[in-house]
């Protein structure tokens, strides 16, 4: 493996490691569910990257898309903030 | 949600086709290309819920119902099963492929090596392949149409 | 403190100390364990099944069973979505 190809693996995992934390600390779940869709791309990026296309079109299409469809429907059931 | 602005739905409108092309090629193309039943049909109910984004999920449980979407899930189920039964029946080991190598329907058998690629290969996998696409299309529609219309309705018991 | 705040921390503090040493105790990446059956696949999947994309070869024909245990899956992950969100009919 390159050189190139370490930078854009570790460059996207830390992405991915920044893009969860949002995820977790937001209080706004609406925008918490959009950063969980961001790190879901990330992770299918990383799949991409690290050679696995089958996993990679899998995860795009059921992490990034699907499940986030599902989030915001739960989220339009209930309420959007989140209680302390 | 009882449907968003008219530039939502004309995008939608434009989007809509290609992603149907791009699931449906990837559903097609399992045996050559990376992909296969369960990611085009994860794409393609991608599109499916844009659609009931765009446009509500009223207007779209006015065009299609649940029961018809449940019956095509198991229609896909029941297609699988019957093709690794055929392959115990043919070839006396379930999951046994069949086809390949028999000059049949995709019986075609590639050279060893780095070949083109032929649709005309891979014996019983593009059968499994389009019965789990099927099989994946219809149930992760239903799940998500199910969830939005129950959540857009006050009282669910018409 | 309280006392289910320490058990948490201390449970977490031992499985991230096991993690963290078990990285050091993976193969290399790219260079897998065992690489009989790989070679074998590799070798055989155009004569077997025909295909030329050998990672649908595997789901498809040789782990097959896998297969069939994720269609069970989904099915049973929409018939508990439908009958939870089911219609009564009074």
């Amino acid at each position: 493996m390159g050189m190139e190809f370490l930078i854009a693996n570790i460059l996207v995992l830390i992405l991915t490691v920044v893009a969860s934390l949002v995820a977790v600390l937001l209080r706004d779940l609406l925008a918490a569910a959009v950063a969980m869709a961001a790190m879901s791309l990330l992770l299918s990026l990383e799949f991409f990257i690290l050679q696995a296309p089958d996993v990679a079109i899998a995860e795009a299409g059921v992490g990034a898309c699907l499940s986030t469809a599902i989030v915001i429907i739960a989220i339009k059931g209930t309420k959007r903030t989140e209680d302390e | 949600m009882s449907g968003m602005s008219k530039i939502v739905k004309t995008s939608v409108n434009i989007l809509f086709p290609l992603t149907m092309i791009f699931g449906l090629y990837v559903i097609a193309h399992g045996h050559l290309t990376p992909g296969g039943g369960f990611q085009g049909g994860a794409i393609v109910a991608s599109g499916c819920a844009m659609i009931v984004v765009a446009y509500g999920s009223k207007w779209v449980f006015k065009q299609i119902k649940e029961k018809r979407l449940s019956s095509f899930e198991s229609i896909g189920g029941v297609g699988f099963i019957t093709v690794a039964l055929l392959g115990l029946v043919f070839s006396s080991v379930f999951f046994g492929n069949f086809l390949a190598g028999s000059n049949l329907l995709f019986g075609t058998t590639p050279a060893t090596g780095s070949t083109g690629a032929d649709f005309n290969t891979g014996g019983v996998l593009p059968l499994m392949n389009f019965a789990v696409g099927v099989k994946v299309i219809a149930g992760l529609f239903v799940i998500v149409l199910v969830m939005a219309y129950a959540s857009s309705v006050k009282e669910w018991d018409t | 403190m309280e006392k289910r705040t320490i058990v948490a921390v201390l449970v977490f503090a031992i499985v991230a100390v096991f993690f963290f040493f078990s990285i050091f105790l993976i193969h290399p990446f790219g260079k897998p364990g065992q690489v009989n059956m790989d070679d074998h696949i590799i070798a055989n999947t155009q004569n077997e099944t025909g295909t030329n994309n050998g990672v649908t070869s595997v789901v498809f024909d040789y782990r097959g069973f896998d297969t069939l245990g994720e269609a069970t899956i989904l099915f049973s992950a929409v018939a508990g979505v439908l009958m939870i969100f089911r219609r009564v009919k009074q």
